[in-house]
C-alpha cells in the first residue's frame, strides 16, 4: 500500500504559510518521517493527507486512487495525534473499538479485536481504565492501538511522542517502530524531533518554507546534506565558508584543508562541512592531516562525549570526543569535508 | 481561614435560619425572636389560590425553560465553537451575552412593547414568560458548553473521531454530547436555579393568571411576618430542590457514563 503526494500545493487564505510543489511517495511498509522548523509546513502536509485540509492544486494518491476530494473519514488512514484525543468518556478497549463499531463490527467481535490490538502495545490488563486513569505513554499506546486496529491503508503521526518525557520518548520511539513494521503499513511521521526522525525513519522528508528541501535515507541526509541549511537542522554541523584554492584544496577562515574537490571550480566559492565528531582532538605535535591551530575556548562536559570549542583565526571549530586531555590543535580528516554549494 | 469561613457560613445561613424560625413563630413584632409555636402560616400559604397557582406556574416555566434552552443550547454552543471565522465566534458570543450585560428591566420594556401590540398581543401568555427565560438563561448554558468545549479540545477529538471513520451525526451522539454531559446537567441547573429566583422580567411581563412565585411573594410582605417568612421558605425549599436533582441527575449520568458509552 502506497502513497503518493504530485505536486500538492497549498496555502492558508489570508496568508504565505502552507506547502509548495510537494511530491513525494511512500512505499508499502515504509516509514517516512517530515521534519523542518514550526511553520516549515509539515503539519500542513500530514493534514493535507488526512483530508483535514483540501489542495489548492496537485493531487494525493493512496493505493492507486485519487482520494485528493475525500472527506477524512472516507480515506480510511489511521491517526495518531500529539494530544492522542482519546475520547474521555471510554474505556481504553471502547476507545480501541470505536473505529469497528463505526464500520458496523458486531460488538463481541470488535471486542475481540480491540483486547488484541491492546495486546499488541502491552495494554491488555487496562482495558477496562479510563484514559484519564492512565499515563501519557499509555495513552499514547492505545491511541497508536485505535489507529491501527481498523487495518487502515497508512499511518499518520502527528509528533506522537512530543506530549512524553524524554526517557519514555525513546522506549516510544522503538515501540513504534515495531508496530509500525509488524503492521507493514505506509507511515507519515511529522516530528520536530530528529533524532526521532533518524533513528526510526526509512526515509526522511526535510521541510523549508513550504518546500521539500531533501528526501533521503537517514545517513545519506546527515552524511551528505544537499544544502547549508539541511546540514545545520540535521545533527551539529561545523559550516564554513570558503572558496576552492586548487585542485584537492579549499581555503577558508580555519585555513587551507586538503579535500576532495571533484566536481569544483577553481575559484568556486563554497561551504565546508564537517562534523564535530570526524574531528581529531591533538596536543601541540604537529604531522596529522589537514591540522590547525587554535585556543580552546569552550568545553563542555555531556556524559559520554566532550564537546570542544577551539578558535581558529574569527572561526569556531566544533568538536565532539571522548579524548579528556589537553587539546591545543585539530586534525581534520580530508575524508570527513564535504564541500557544499553556497 | 477558619474564622472567615465561619464567618462567611453565618452571614450566609443567619437569615436562613431566621426565616425558618419566624415561619414558625405565632408573631414577630419588635423581638429578637418570634413567640409562640405554630404551623399554620404554612397551611395559609398552601390554602392560598394565588401562591398555589404561582407554585404551578413556576414549576411549569422552569421545566419548560430548561427543556428549550436544552434543545437550542447544545446546538448552538456547538455552531459557535466551530465557526470557521474568529470574528463571527466573537461576535456570537458578545451576542449571547447581551441578555445579561443588558438590565432586565430594558429586555422587560422590550418585551411589553413587542407583546402589547395589535400584531402581537401575547403579553401575559405564559408563553411569552417562558421565552424571557430562556432569553435570559441561554447564554448562561452557552458559556458552560463553550467553556467545556474549550477546555476538553472537543475540536481535536472530533477530528481523531473523523479520521475513524464517524461522519457528523455519529460524533455527535457518540463523542459530542456524552463529553459535555457534565456541563450540560451543570448548566441546566443553573438554568433552573435562575429561573426559580427570577423577579423583575417576570413581574413586569407574566399576566395576573401567570405570576411566577416570586412575583406573588411580593404581596406576602405585605401582610403578617409569619406568613411571609413561610412563603419564602416555600421558594427556598423549590431552589434547594432543583439544585439536588440537577446534582442527582448529574451523578447519575456521569456515574452511567463511566460504566456504559
Amino acid at each position: 500500500m502506497s502513497v503518493r503526494f504530485q505536486d500538492v500545493s497549498f496555502r492558508y487564505p489570508g496568508s504565505e504559510a502552507g506547502v509548495l510543489h510537494i511530491d513525494l511517495e511512500l512505499g508499502p511498509g515504509e516509514l517516512v518521517a517530515v521534519i523542518g522548523a514550526s511553520g516549515s509546513g509539515k503539519t500542513t502536509l500530514l493534514n493535507l493527507l488526512a483530508g483535514f485540509l483540501r489542495p489548492d492544486s496537485g493531487r494525493i494518491v493512496i493505493n492507486g486512487k485519487d482520494v485528493t476530494d475525500l472527506p477524512p473519514k472516507k480515506r480510511d488512514l489511521g491517526q495518531v495525534f500529539q494530544s492522542y484525543a482519546l475520547f474521555q468518556h471510554m474505556s481504553a478497549w471502547r476507545n480501541v473499538a470505536y473505529p469497528l463499531k463505526v464500520r458496523g463490527v458486531p460488538r463481541e467481535k470488535r471486542r475481540a479485536l480491540a483486547i488484541e490490538a491492546l495486546k499488541n502495545v502491552d495494554l491488555e490488563a487496562f482495558e477496562d481504565r479510563l484514559p484519564s486513569t492512565m499515563s501519557g505513554g499509555q495513552q499514547q499506546r492505545v491511541a497508536l492501538a485505535r489507529a491501527l486496529v481498523f487495518k487502515p491503508k497508512a499511518l499518520l503521526l502527528d509528533e506522537p511522542l512530543s506530549a512524553l518525557d524524554a526517557s519514555l520518548r525513546m522506549s516510544m520511539r522503538d515501540e513504534i517502530q515495531r508496530v509500525q513494521q509488524q503492521a507493514g503499513i505506509a507511515t507519515l511521521h511529522v516530528t520536530h524531533d530528529q533524532e526521532e526522525a533518524l533513528s526510526i525513519a526509512h526515509r526522511v522528508a526535510v521541510m523549508e518554507q513550504g518546500k521539500l528541501a531533501q528526501v533521503a535515507t537517514p545517513r545519506e541526509l546527515y552524511d551528505s546534506p544537499a544544502t547549508t541549511s539541511v546540514a545545520r537542522f540535521v545533527g551539529h554541523a561545523n559550516l564554513w565558508e570558503g572558496e576552492v584554492a586548487a585542485q584537492g584544496c579549499v581555503r577558508c577562515e580555519v585555513g587551507l584543508l586538503s579535500c576532495r574537490t571533484a566536481g569544483r571550480l577553481i575559484g568556486e566559492r563554497v561551504v565546508v562541512l564537517v562534523r564535530p565528531e570526524k574531528i581529531l582532538p591533538l596536543g601541540a605535535n604537529q604531522g596529522a592531516p589537514n591540522q590547525v591551530r587554535g585556543a580552546l575556548v569552550r568545553d563542555r562536559f555531556l556524559g559520554p562525549v566532550r564537546r570542544y570549542d577551539l578558535r581558529v583565526g574569527q572561526e569556531i571549530v566544533q568538536g565532539e570526543t571522548d579524548f579528556w586531555g589537553g587539546i591545543e590543535s585539530v586534525s581534520i580528516p580530508p575524508e570527513a569535508i564535504r564541500l557544499l554549494s553556497t | 481561614m477558619r474564622f472567615v469561613v465561619f464567618l462567611y457560613l453565618t452571614y450566609l445561613l443567619l437569615p436562613i435560619g431566621l426565616l425558618c424560625v419566624g415561619s414558625l413563630g405565632e408573631s414577630w413584632t419588635n423581638t429578637m425572636l418570634p413567640t409562640g409555636l405554630t404551623g399554620r402560616w404554612y397551611l395559609e400559604v398552601i390554602d392560598d389560590p394565588s401562591f398555589r397557582r404561582a407554585f404551578v406556574t413556576s414549576l411549569q416555566v422552569v421545566g419548560a425553560a430548561c427543556i428549550t434552552n436544552l434543545i437550542l443550547g447544545l446546538p448552538l454552543a456547538y455552531a459557535i465553537y466551530n465557526a470557521a471565522h474568529r470574528g463571527v465566534r466573537m461576535a456570537a458570543r458578545v451576542l449571547t451575552l447581551m441578555p445579561i450585560a443588558v438590565p432586565e428591566l430594558v429586555l422587560a420594556f422590550g418585551f411589553v412593547l413587542v407583546f402589547s401590540s395589535d400584531a402581537l398581543p401575547w403579553l401575559g401568555s405564559i408563553w411569552v414568560l417562558i421565552a424571557a427565560h430562556v432569553v435570559l438563561t441561554l447564554p448562561y448554558l452557552l458559556q458552560t458548553l463553550l467553556a467545556d468545549m474549550e477546555h476538553l479540545g472537543l475540536e481535536r477529538v472530533e477530528q481523531a473521531a473523523e479520521s475513524l471513520g464517524a461522519g457528523f451525526g455519529r460524533r455527535f451522539l457518540d463523542i459530542v454530547m456524552p463529553s459535555l454531559r457534565h456541563s450540560l446537567v451543570s448548566g441546566l441547573i443553573m438554568v433552573a436555579a435562575i429561573s426559580i429566583g427570577e423577579f423583575q422580567l417576570s413581574n413586569l411581563v407574566s399576566g395576573f393568571l401567570t405570576r411566577t412565585y416570586p412575583v406573588v411573594l411580593l404581596q406576602a410582605f405585605y401582610g403578617a411576618t409569619g406568613f411571609a417568612c413561610a412563603s419564602t421558605v416555600v421558594l427556598l425549599a423549590l431552589a434547594v430542590a432543583a439544585a439536588a436533582a440537577g446534582a442527582l441527575t448529574a451523578r447519575a449520568a456521569s456515574r452511567q457514563g463511566e460504566t456504559k458509552t
